[in-house]
């Protein structure tokens, strides 16, 4: 975050355009604040141990729904436990699933489909009929199938979120790799005998980055959000882990009597995904100077 | 579906419950009955197949009761009294022929005759159809014979005496032969004799059933139809109730009991069960389920210390407190307190309704296992099954028990326990009105349901014995030495008796609930 | 044209052939002997071997297969364990999810291409930063949570919904509205903050387009430009775009009506994974698939209709 010396920027061109895109993102004070927002929750998750007054498993059944107050800021739960630090823990379920699955969403889409818009042909439309099939079953539907299959976890259901993104970042990255291939330095490569490997590697991989990057914190809180339904269906993070979903379940029960305990988990999972979608944002205005803003 | 809990779903056959207060709703005068309307039921979970051969849920039973009437009921005291029979069997003295005399002049729900030849068709369907769920209810049942019009004679290969008992639920439930010979699905459009019969039914939503015109005492009959909305979320249930959108809410979750009895325009009615909650804890389970059992060597299994430890660390009020809002009965034995078996089976045996966490401490040190681990299964993946999963492993944590909760939905779950790839899985029974089938099932070496794999030559000695003695004295001393072997090996460790809730509209009266924990909504009827 | 529709179909089929097999395999993936489901208390494993025989659990995978799609492409599904047929459950539930999804899409149709329009004419103003602002919150919310909330607010505070239920219209349409008034602002929430950035930034690009630019010169009132000429265009965008959020839709469904016990098919759908009612299950996935590619085949026959240079490249854009 800080500025850098302006010595190396004048010599080194990459250098030179990060700075440019640096002071781009400054200029947008949303962006800002999604990005110190997603670091905050980040931070909170790793440091959860710190954060948190409490530990995860400390009952009090004598203090069973207990309004805040100077003991617990957030009052306690149906099970006299403190709600605060049960969200600071519960940010470690969210955070992981979103990144994880994001990342294992990209591991797969990214090389089929630079494959499939690269080679085009057979391999093309083999791919193609896949992603359709794995498209016509509705998102939610294949998660919940596969959680149950797989057993409910955290790690299932990151599998599960994962998964569920995968076609449609394989048809970002095909089409990416589609309009690529007619690059004039891409046909140079290959007019000059390039292995296809040290194309794909080395110029149409680089070349797609800011897009695959802009992806990923789209589908970062969509997987968020993702993990919090499973949770919430009982498919996600088992308790007594706390997750953002979870709460939101166990906080069913008990609307009437204590409403509360369905808005903090609420908003920790609007403002969480909220951040990253602001960053999302911000990226795409600074990277892809093509979206019209 | 969420939210059901789990022992309802398993709540077969047999006369599942016992009353405590067999509360009768509204009062019993006619005279302030008026005929006509809907009453509209709010169930807690779908019936399966409408079909007696082949259903087995508890809600089916609830809308069986206003559309097939079977040979024998109970009475507001879980007495069995005769329905389509016209007095109760006369048992041969070798008690092995049964004769049972028909009530005369019934007609079935389509306008046939109700017959011996009828009942004789029903009988041995039960006992042929495959997948039939009756047949092991009522296998003991050699032949039927029908000598004449209006009395039935049952001849047993062993005797039986439940054999009444099942006769007065869906085993001796009747249908109609000209329905079951129609060729239809039988369960699409079920007949038998009722104040009501079947009209209607959408899956997930609803089963209406009209007033028939074929019933033999249509006096008592009031309501022109009664819809059973199947609502299977808790809350939206209670809240219909307060609305008025249904009259009768099927088991009130228990955060809702205090709002229902703060409420003007309902009461609340509770039944106490004969079924228990437990934790079934895998001590020979290692091929799966009725193959032959050995030590799986887990640290609950090896040591009988540890059991004892894990039971005595769990406080049972507090669960009950905690999980079920106070509202069921805390207790350490397969059967429940109403039963008239309790007292003379449970004498001299301790129950810890509290936790021992100092003995405890001590008997996880004798056991010599250090950091001993659980891991516990959980057959549902709903909030009450999730508090208590947390609840027993904050207890455990207290004397140094370590417990990993392990929620599955239902069946998974049960695939699990039957495989014997578990340690510790928390699972209902319905409930027996006789000790026997409460117990023989979980812990005899050849019971059907004894995931635990326990096998004891001296246990499997007590109870053939006691299924062979008739007298209910020795039957008693015999039970005795059943629990006292189960309190000490602690193949189960019992927790508590579910308590039914449930909701009636002062709008309505004469809607019944005995013990059996169904809702008898057939004669109730409108207030003027 | 009739060669690119074959084409398409024929694509689709492919996919309705495949879909189907993995429906099959998947659901016999399923952790849980449907038997034990459906036994109840009863484990005798001479009762289960029966349970199994009747439901034709104990043949080979291939010609469980084909019986059943044999029989599903007659329109016959099978009976679930209820022996209820599940085709016909099916058509009774799609209505309830149907109805919902109207009045979702609607709603955010309406508030997502309204909003879309004003943002994108008046661009770089306070009204194009709320509306902005709105959408992103509209994407980053969890629906089902907005659901708890409005119950909490709505139903248990103020009394002036019905938090949970369903009334068939046919019924009583005004209680079936009373019940449907917040699943729909849920399920229409994610619509429209998708439709309003749709539609903002295809009005952008339709408003600095050439034709537009020469209606204006022509001395066009700005409303008939935006309504005539512009907003026409981004319509087709905005069609589209619902047809690709059908599958978000049918997923927001499946948790809208799980928060608010309505009984459509999303709601079956979590009852037969629950129950392990294999039949149903099937059914359930085999027409949630079948109907995702049938819409998108339409959109795409439709699409090309619109705009024909779209058959030569074989692609929509």
């Amino acid at each position: 975050m800080s500025y850098v010396d302006t010595t190396a920027t004048v010599i080194n061109p990459r250098a030179r355009r990060r700075r440019i895109l640096r002071r781009r993102f400054l200029r947008r004070p949303l962006a800002v604040i999604g990005l110190v927002v997603a670091l905050t929750f980040i931070v909170a998750a790793i440091l959860a141990p710190w954060v948190a007054p409490y530990t995860v498993q400390q009952y009090d059944y004598n203090a069973l729904l207990a309004h805040s107050s100077s003991k617990h800021i957030l009052g306690t739960d149906e099970l006299g436990r403190d709600v605060f630090s049960r969200i600071v823990w519960g940010a470690r379920a969210s955070i992981e699933a979103g990144v994880l699955a994001t990342l294992l969403a990209m591991a797969v889409a990214v090389p089929v489909g630079i494959v499939a818009g690269y080679y085009r042909g057979w391999i093309d439309a083999a791919i193609a009929r896949l992603t359709d099939v794995l498209l016509a079953f509705p998102f939610l539907i294949v998660a919940v199938g596969l959680a149950a299959i797989l057993g409910p976890s955290l790690t299932n259901a990151t599998i599960a979120l994962g998964i569920g993104a995968a076609p449609a970042l394989i048809r970002v990255a095909r089409g990416e790799a589609l309009a690529l291939r007619e690059e004039d330095y891409v046909r140079a490569a290959i007019a000059n005998g390039a292995s296809d490997v040290r194309i794909l590697v080395r110029h149409v991989l680089p070349n797609m980055l800011s897009t695959l990057i802009v992806q990923a914190t789209v589908a970062i809180p969509a997987a968020i959000i993702g993990e919090a339904v499973l949770s919430f269906l009982g498919l996600g993070v088992q308790p007594p882990t706390p997750s953002w979903g979870v709460m939101l379940a166990d906080a069913q029960s008990y609307l009437s009597q204590a409403p509360r305990l369905a808005v903090y988990p609420g908003v920790a999972i609007f403002l969480c995904s909220l951040s990253f979608n602001l960053l999302g944002d911000g990226l795409r205005d600074v990277l892809d100077p093509r979206t019209t803003r | 579906m969420k939210g059901s809990s789990r022992f309802v779903l398993l709540a077969v056959a047999a006369l599942a419950l016992v009353a405590l207060s067999a509360a009768v709703a509204g009062a019993r005068s006619t005279a302030n009955i008026r005929n006509g309307g809907t009453l509209t039921v709010g169930l807690a979970e779908e019936p399966d197949a409408l079909d007696p051969t082949i259903a087995r849920t508890f809600v089916g039973r609830i809308v069986f009761m206003s559309m097939c009437e079977k040979l024998y009921d109970l009475d507001p005291h879980l007495n069995i009294v005769p329905q389509l029979a016209a007095a109760m069997p006369q048992v041969s003295k070798d008690k092995l022929t049964y004769t049972i005399k028909l009530r005369k002049g019934v007609k079935f729900n389509d306008g046939t005759a109700f017959d011996a030849a009828a009942v004789k068709q029903t009988l041995d369907r039960y006992l042929t159809f495959t997948g039939s769920v009756r047949k092991s209810e009522i296998s003991p049942i050699a032949s039927v014979d029908a000598p004449n019009a209006t009395t039935v004679v049952l001849h047993l290969s062993a005797p039986y005496s439940p054999l009444t008992a099942q006769l007065a639920d869906r085993a001796g439930m009747i249908l109609s032969p000209k329905a079951l010979s129609s060729g239809g699905n039988f369960a699409q459009n079920p007949v038998c004799v009722g104040p009501f019969m079947f009209k209607d039914r959408v899956a997930g939503d609803h089963i209406t059933v009209v007033r028939s015109p074929y019933y033999y005492n249509k006096a008592k009959v009031h309501l022109d139809s009664i819809v059973y909305r199947i609502m299977t979320d808790p809350s939206s249930r209670t809240q219909a109730l307060r609305a008025g959108d249904i009259q009768v809410e099927d088991r009130v979750q228990s955060t809702d009991v205090p709002t229902l009895k703060s409420t003007s325009s309902v009461s609340v009615a509770k039944a106490v069960t004969i079924g228990y909650q437990g934790l079934t804890i895998n001590i020979g389970n290692k091929n799966g389920l009725l193959k032959p059992y050995s030590n799986v060597g887990s640290d609950i299994a090896r040591s009988q210390y540890l059991r004892t430890a894990f039971d005595l660390a769990l406080d049972r009020t507090t669960i009950n407190k905690v999980v079920f809002g106070g509202l069921n009965q805390p207790d350490c034995y397969p059967i429940a307190p109403v039963s008239p078996w309790y007292k003379p089976t449970t004498k001299g045996l301790a129950c810890n309704l509290h936790a021992n966490v100092k003995v405890a401490k001590q008997l996880v040190k004798a056991s010599g296992i250090s950091n001993p681990t659980v891991n516990l299964t959980l057959g549902g993946t709903d909030p009450v099954n999730a508090r208590l999963g947390q609840v027993i492993q904050s207890m455990e944590a207290a004397v140094g028990i370590k417990v990993n909760v392990n929620a599955t939905e239902f069946t998974t779950a049960l695939n699990r326990a039957d495989a014997g790839n578990f340690d510790v899985f928390a699972v209902g029974w319905s409930g027996r009105v006789d000790p026997d089938g409460n117990i023989y099932g979980f812990v005899a070496t050849k019971g059907t349901l004894n995931d635990s794999g326990y096998s004891d030559a001296k246990l499997d000695y007590i109870l053939n014995g006691a299924r062979k003695s008739l007298t209910t004295k020795a039957r008693d001393t015999l039970y005795r030495a059943a629990m006292q072997i189960i309190h000490r090996q602690r193949p189960l460790i019992y927790l508590y008796h579910p308590v039914n809730y449930y909701g009636i509209s002062k709008k309505v009266t004469g809607v019944d609930i005995y013990g059996d924990g169904l809702i008898r909504a057939q004669f109730a009827g409108f207030t003027k | 044209m009739g060669g690119f529709l074959l084409r398409k179909a024929g694509a689709a089929l492919v996919v309705v052939f495949l879909s189907s097999i993995v429906v099959f395999v998947g659901v016999r993936a399923l952790p849980g002997d449907p038997a034990l489901a459906l036994g109840g208390e009863n484990r005798d494993p001479a009762v289960m071997a029966a349970i199994r025989h009747s439901y034709g659990l104990d043949r080979p995978l291939p010609v469980q297969y084909l019986k059943w799609a044999g029989k599903a492409v007659r329109g016959d599904l099978g009976l679930d364990a209820r022996q209820l047929s599940v085709a016909h459950t099916i058509v009774t539930r799609i209505p309830i999810t149907l109805e919902l999804a109207f009045l979702s899409i609607l709603l955010g149709s309406v508030i997502g291409v309204v909003a879309g329009v004003i943002a994108a004419v008046r661009r770089g103003k306070a009204s194009d930063h709320t509306a902005t602002t709105f959408a992103l919150v509209g994407l980053s919310l969890p629906h089902f949570w907005l659901g708890l909330l409005m119950i909490i607010l709505f139903a248990v505070d103020l009394h002036w919904l019905p938090a949970t239920g369903y009334v068939s219209f046919h019924a009583h349409p005004l209680q079936n509205l009373e019940h449907m008034v917040m699943p729909a602002i849920v399920l229409g929430t994610g619509l429209s903050a998708v439709l309003m950035r749709q539609t903002r930034s295809s009005m952008l690009t339709s408003l600095n387009a050439d034709y537009v630019r020469t209606a204006r010169a022509k001395g066009l009132p700005e409303i008939v430009v935006v309504t005539k000429h512009a907003l026409r265009n981004s319509l087709i965008t905005v069609t589209t775009v619902v047809g690709l959020q059908l599958g978000a839709l049918i997923s927001g469904a499946v948790i809208t009506e799980q928060i608010f016990v309505i009984p459509g098919f999303g709601r079956l759908t979590l009852e037969a994974v629950n129950q392990r009612d294999y039949t149903l299950l099937q059914g359930v996935v085999l027409v949630a698939a079948t109907g995702y590619v049938v819409v998108n085949l339409l959109v795409d026959v439709v699409y090309s209709l619109l705009n024909p240079r779209i058959r030569v490249s074989g692609k929509p854009a």
